[in-house]
């Protein structure tokens, strides 16, 4: 598989903070990276270089083999993007910005942009003034999603939008997955990033620390296991790899460190077992993890 | 009943408490800008100063600018008349302007907002809000209408009488109540603030257009003209009280009128209903041209027409000219130089301010290109095909159409009036005017060049150029009044203009100042393709 971005070593000061200290990521051909961080750990000053607005210190930075500074005209002919905080010209309607955002980026389908508009619930014809932040958010996404590239940059897409269009929106981006397309994903909204991404990018404080698809993140970490027994659960408390033990009558929940699994199997069955749920761990719980520790 | 209003109050406290800067800058600014300028009058009333400007004033183009005086003879034309005739008619405006937006503000502003939502979740009556603004609005305007007359009185001048001060300001307090309640109206009708805003001050610029026509006419006519029961008072010479009274009937009606709409409408929804827009955009938006000139053009447009009146309002002087000038020692010593005539020579140092003037637009369409980066209104273009070259250079495009027709305007408004006062006494050609105006073009083009270079590489300076322009212009203005030194002059890019027509065109300097420009803006360039996007970090 061909890199479509491929991130070494980057680095990015603003006067003497210092927002990005090592950010090395890649992202394959058909590929959806989940970028996931708290806010100001660097995620949209990584995009922004990307794109080529600002400048890196160090480190490389290429899309499609292209430098994203030198080169950025002919990257941004196949490249989309969305801002997490779209802003708009009051003046005009939404119709008119997603046409000219279309027009500017080149190659636009006004078929697909008045499905868009329709799946979206948009009023077009609505002055950009009128509308709120979730209606903003809409005008950047139909104008990106309207257009055909082969790399789609959303930074917090669907910040503002309700449950029911970030479905939209998830359909949507499915679609271009499915057409073999590779999406750069940065989102506050876990269960987002769980459903569409490949691959997970953590950042924090400008720095990547984990890099991998869900699965392999998941055994870095634990899953919570619920467990009723026939005999006396507290056993259970004593075996490696168990944490974080509480017992209701005979029925015990705890985390347990995958390594450790059989071990921990093998105790239960000694005792009888009447009950057993496993969850994985989240996305959430990965994240947490991470920011708290 | 009183249910509808209320707590209106406990809002009303709420106001003071939140706006008392505001009203603080309001009544001092507004207060002093009204009544502050007495000093300046006694000043040009000097020696024939009052017999001067009461010929000026007499001219139709003036009279429908400011206004009329009840005086017939210049003999009785006082600094009291004087000071009434050339500021009240403008004060009240501004009273006016500023107490829409203020009113509109307080009102539709705040249900756009979904403050007022949350505001009438609470044991808030539906006509609080409304009520609370309005008597904050009088508040206001009373101890603007006391401090007026306060400062008035102050200067102890012979003709600005106690009665005629505290009408003065009395005036200028009810132009604004008119103006609230107009405002209270619109933001009733119209569908959304921005649009109430806009019609409240559409009606005061069509009152304003309908006097200067009435009085130029028959001033009896304006008297019934709401704008009309402001500065056809009369203060300090007939204080006619009762125009007064119409005023105050007018703005209860109004606002009468204001509430029972008010009761009839849903929360934030006037009685008109939202225009819609396009949903399809036209050709010429789909570029980037066409996208920075659409959000520009309200602005370009705005400063063409203030050029072509600026020009016309010095244009009309020309006809009385000899009086003007010579009415005045500090006039005189600023416009006239030796074996010219005093046309030519006003001629050449308005032409300057004139230009000058111009010289704002260009500077604000660069800084523009900032102010759209730093909103992130642009994120999404920059990752399009878009160069910042042709974001940067169309932005410079403009500016420089922007100037060249701008001089075309004020020139040749200038021109074409001051042809038509002079009628076959002129000793100049319109020709004259344009050669005069284009011959500050490299001004004007380095102006830019400087907005350029700022927003290539230190965009937040770009705001300084407006300094600079304000310090070169000043310079310029009292050269012949102050003794200033040759260095000192020269720090101003108009000092190295010769003033044409007085003086000779001198192509080396056009050149030089031109290209110069040119190099400042291409510099910037290099900054701008170079520099990262500031995008609200």
């Amino acid at each position: 598989m061909t890199n479509i971005v491929e991130v070494q070593g980057l680095q990015k000061k603003f006067g003497k903070v210092q927002a990005l200290k090592d950010v090395t990521f890649s992202v394959a051909a058909g590929e959806v990276v989940g970028f996931i961080g708290p806010n100001g750990a660097g995620k949209s000053t990584t995009i922004r270089i990307l794109l080529g607005i600002i400048k890196r210190d160090a480190g490389n930075a290429k899309i499609f083999g292209k430098d994203v500074w030198k080169d950025s005209l002919e990257i941004h002919q196949r490249v989309s993007y969305v801002p997490g905080d779209v802003t708009l010209w009051g003046n005009l309607t939404g119709g008119e910005i997603i046409d000219l955002f279309m027009k500017l980026h080149g190659g636009g389908d006004q078929k697909k942009r008045d499905e868009l508009i329709r799946r979206f619930e948009l009023d077009p014809k609505k002055k950009a003034k009128g509308y709120s932040k979730g209606n903003r958010q809409k005008v950047g996404l139909i104008a990106a999603l309207s257009v055909d590239s082969d790399l789609y940059i959303f930074d917090e897409p669907t910040s503002g939008l309700d449950p029911l269009m970030e479905q939209v929106f998830q359909e949507e981006v499915e679609k271009i997955k499915d057409s073999g397309k590779s999406i750069l994903l940065s989102s506050h909204i876990l269960s987002e990033v769980e459903r569409l991404a490949d691959k997970i990018v953590i950042i924090r404080q400008g720095k990547i620390v984990e890099t991998g698809t869900l699965d392999e993140l998941r055994h870095l970490t634990r899953s919570t296991i619920t467990l009723a027994t026939e005999g006396d659960v507290a056993e259970i408390a004593t075996v490696n790899g168990v944490y974080d033990f509480k017992q209701k009558g005979n029925q015990a929940t705890f985390a347990a460190d995958h390594q450790h699994i059989n071990a921990i199997l093998v105790k239960a069955t000694e005792l009888g077992v009447k009950k057993l749920e496993a969850v994985p761990p989240t996305l959430e719980d990965l994240f947490m993890r991470h920011y708290k520790g | 009943m009183k249910e509808e209003f209320a707590r209106w109050d406990t809002l009303f406290v709420q106001f003071l408490k939140r706006d008392w800067k505001k009203i603080m800058v309001w009544v001092l600014g507004l207060g002093l800008f009204s009544a502050g300028f007495v000093p300046a009058f006694e000043e040009i009333a000097k020696d024939q100063g009052l017999l001067g400007m009461f010929e000026t004033l007499q001219n139709p183009a003036m009279i429908s600018m400011v206004g009329p005086t009840p005086i017939e003879t210049a003999a009785d034309y006082t600094l009291g008349a004087m000071y009434a005739h050339e500021m009240l008619l403008f004060c009240s405006l501004f009273s006016m302007i500023i107490t829409i937006l203020h009113v509109v503000g307080h009102t539709r502003k705040e249900e756009d907002l979904g403050l007022m939502e949350l505001v009438r979740s609470f044991q808030i009556g539906r006509h609080a809000n409304s009520l609370a603004t309005f008597v904050e609005t009088v508040f206001i305007h009373v101890i603007l209408a006391l401090f007026i007359a306060v400062v008035l009185i102050s200067f102890k001048a012979d003709t600005i009488s106690v009665e005629g001060s505290f009408l003065f300001g009395a005036s200028i307090g009810m132009a604004g109540l008119i103006g609230a309640s107009i405002a209270l109206v619109t933001a009733q009708i119209m569908p959304t603030s921005s649009a109430a805003t806009g019609s409240a001050l559409g009606v005061i610029g069509l009152l304003y257009l309908v006097r200067a026509g009435t009085d130029v006419l028959n001033v009896d006519l304006s008297m019934f003209n709401p704008l009309g029961w402001t500065y056809l008072t009369y203060p300090f010479t007939e204080n006619h009280w009762i125009l007064l009274v119409c005023g105050l009937v007018f703005t209860v009606l109004l606002s009468i009128i204001a509430f029972v709409l008010e009761g009839g409408r849903d929360l934030g929804a006037g009685y008109l209903p939202q225009k819609e827009g396009r949903g399809n955009a036209k050709k010429s938006l789909l570029s980037v041209r066409g996208l920075l000139i659409k959000i520009q053009k309200g602005v370009i447009m705005g400063w063409l027409i203030a050029f072509v009146i600026m020009g016309a309002a010095y244009g009309s002087i020309y006809g009385d000219m000899q009086t003007f000038l010579e009415s005045n020692e500090i006039v005189k010593q600023m416009f006239s130089h030796s074996d010219v005539s005093i046309e030519e020579s006003f001629t050449g140092t308005i032409m300057m301010v004139l230009i000058s003037l111009v010289s704002i637009l260009p500077i604000a369409t660069v800084n523009k290109l900032f102010t759209e980066e730093s909103s992130l209104r642009l994120s999404q273009l920059f990752a399009t095909k878009v160069t910042r070259g042709q974001l940067y250079w169309t932005s410079i495009g403009i500016a420089f159409f922007s100037s060249v027709v701008g001089i075309l305007l004020a020139a040749g408004g200038l021109g074409s009036t001051a042809m038509a006062a002079m009628e076959d006494r002129s000793v100049m050609s319109i020709m004259d005017f344009f050669a005069a105006g284009y011959n500050f073009l490299p001004s004007v083009l380095f102006f830019t060049g400087l907005a350029a270079f700022a927003l290539g590489w230190a965009p937040k300076l770009g705001k300084v150029v407006y300094l600079y322009l304000g310090y070169s212009f000043i310079l310029n203005y009292f050269e012949g009044l102050l003794d200033l030194p040759e260095w000192l002059l020269n720090t101003a890019i108009q000092s190295w203009i010769p003033r044409m027509p007085i003086e000779d065109f001198d192509v080396r300097t056009f050149i030089i100042i031109t290209l110069m420009s040119i190099a400042l803006m291409v510099i910037g360039y290099v900054g701008y393709r170079r520099r990262d996007m500031i995008e609200g970090i």
